[in-house]
């Protein structure tokens, strides 16, 4: 007994203690010129949809839910964004080579149509990064349509 | 009288295919390598035939064309956990490619080639079959574009499957002239055409 109340106080020590630890945020204010909406001319709808779905993790912007207060939530999704940023950056798109860009935009179709992105957690949390059957052609479009401005 | 004029046309044109055939099996490969090229170009339907390439004889590529194939040859086989041993055998021999016997030009593509090519690299060592293919389809192109710059010793065919990734088509690099669909495996592995022979 005794020893189950000192585990429970030390936790919520450890818990209250890891809480001081600042926040790591992803955001900036300024508008990257090597954005994929600076560099190249995309449909209002599928802007919409990138950012609904794929900006969180994959942009230097986050739009952060209400829990990333919380530790280790924060640390959790801060890893997530370090690790999506990592594989592919909408506000560097400009800076990969046209062979990049070409092999990221042929990656996006393909873990979208997959189901692998976004991913299956972070769908759970938000309802707007389903992305329905239109949702999906709509992405393919763009895809196809700024292949065609690459070549 | 036109009938029999068509149809022998078409005799002739069969049993000319059949010699083929029968000529491959009996000669040495180098020579059955240009018969069955001869073949493709007769069977072609569209006009298309196979383009012939030359590239510098030089051995620069050996190591990342041997992991390629590798990579290849495991894909066709549906043999996932090889696969991805040939992808970190890939990224290694980029690691280790000699960049000296470039020039500036060269040596610039060369770079975005390796960038890309080892983070598909990359992926192929830990991922599934089916995502393993949709980086080899990226990968493949990289790895032509190499040897179109720095040169193999080696006989390379490009081989075009237009069926895969729901009929958007991908390339892939072969040692021999057969095709063996590394895109599709077990499920339709005869699915392609050799459009280029390179050296």
């Amino acid at each position: 007994m005794k020893k189950s109340i000192l585990g429970g106080i030390i936790l919520a020590v450890v818990m209250a203690g890891i809480q001081l630890i600042p926040v790591n945020y992803n955001q900036t204010e300024e508008i990257s010129e090597k954005d994929i909406f600076t560099v190249y001319t995309i449909s209002k709808e599928a802007e919409t949809m990138l950012k609904k779905a794929c900006y969180d993790c994959h942009s230097n912007n986050t739009n952060y839910p209400w829990y990333n207060k919380i530790q280790p939530i924060s640390w959790f999704l801060s890893n997530h964004i370090i690790k999506g940023k990592q594989e592919l950056n909408f506000s560097e798109f400009g800076l990969y080579s046209k062979r990049k860009q070409k092999s990221k935009l042929s990656g996006i179709e393909n873990q979208i149509n997959d189901g692998k992105m976004p991913l299956k957690s972070y769908k759970l949390l938000h309802k707007e990064a389903r992305l329905n059957k239109l949702e999906k052609e709509e992405i393919s479009k763009m895809v196809k349509n700024l292949s065609n401005q690459l070549n | 009288m036109k009938n029999i004029v068509k149809l022998s046309i078409v005799a002739v044109v069969i049993l000319f295919f059949t010699a083929c055939k029968n000529d491959k099996k009996e000669t040495d490969l180098k020579e059955g390598h240009s018969n069955e090229m001869n073949m493709e170009n007769e069977h072609d339907m569209n006009g298309s035939s196979t383009d012939m390439a030359t590239v510098r004889k030089s051995d620069l590529t050996n190591q990342i064309v041997g992991s390629y194939l590798q990579l290849k040859n495991a894909l066709v086989l549906d043999d996932e956990k090889n696969a991805a041993e040939a992808g970190k055998g890939l990224h290694k021999a980029f690691e280790s490619f000699d960049m000296t016997q470039l020039n500036d030009a060269q040596h610039k593509e060369y770079m975005e080639i390796a960038e890309n090519a080892k983070e598909h690299a990359n992926h192929i060592a830990k991922s599934d079959l089916a995502h393993q293919r949709e980086h080899f389809k990226m990968l493949s192109v990289d790895v032509y574009d190499l040897i179109k710059i720095a040169g193999t010793t080696k006989t390379i065919y490009q081989v075009y499957c237009p069926m895969y990734q729901n009929n958007k088509g991908g390339i892939w690099l072969s040692e021999v002239n057969e095709v063996k669909n590394p895109y599709f495996g077990n499920k339709m592995l005869k699915c392609g055409t050799i459009q280029e022979q390179i050296n």
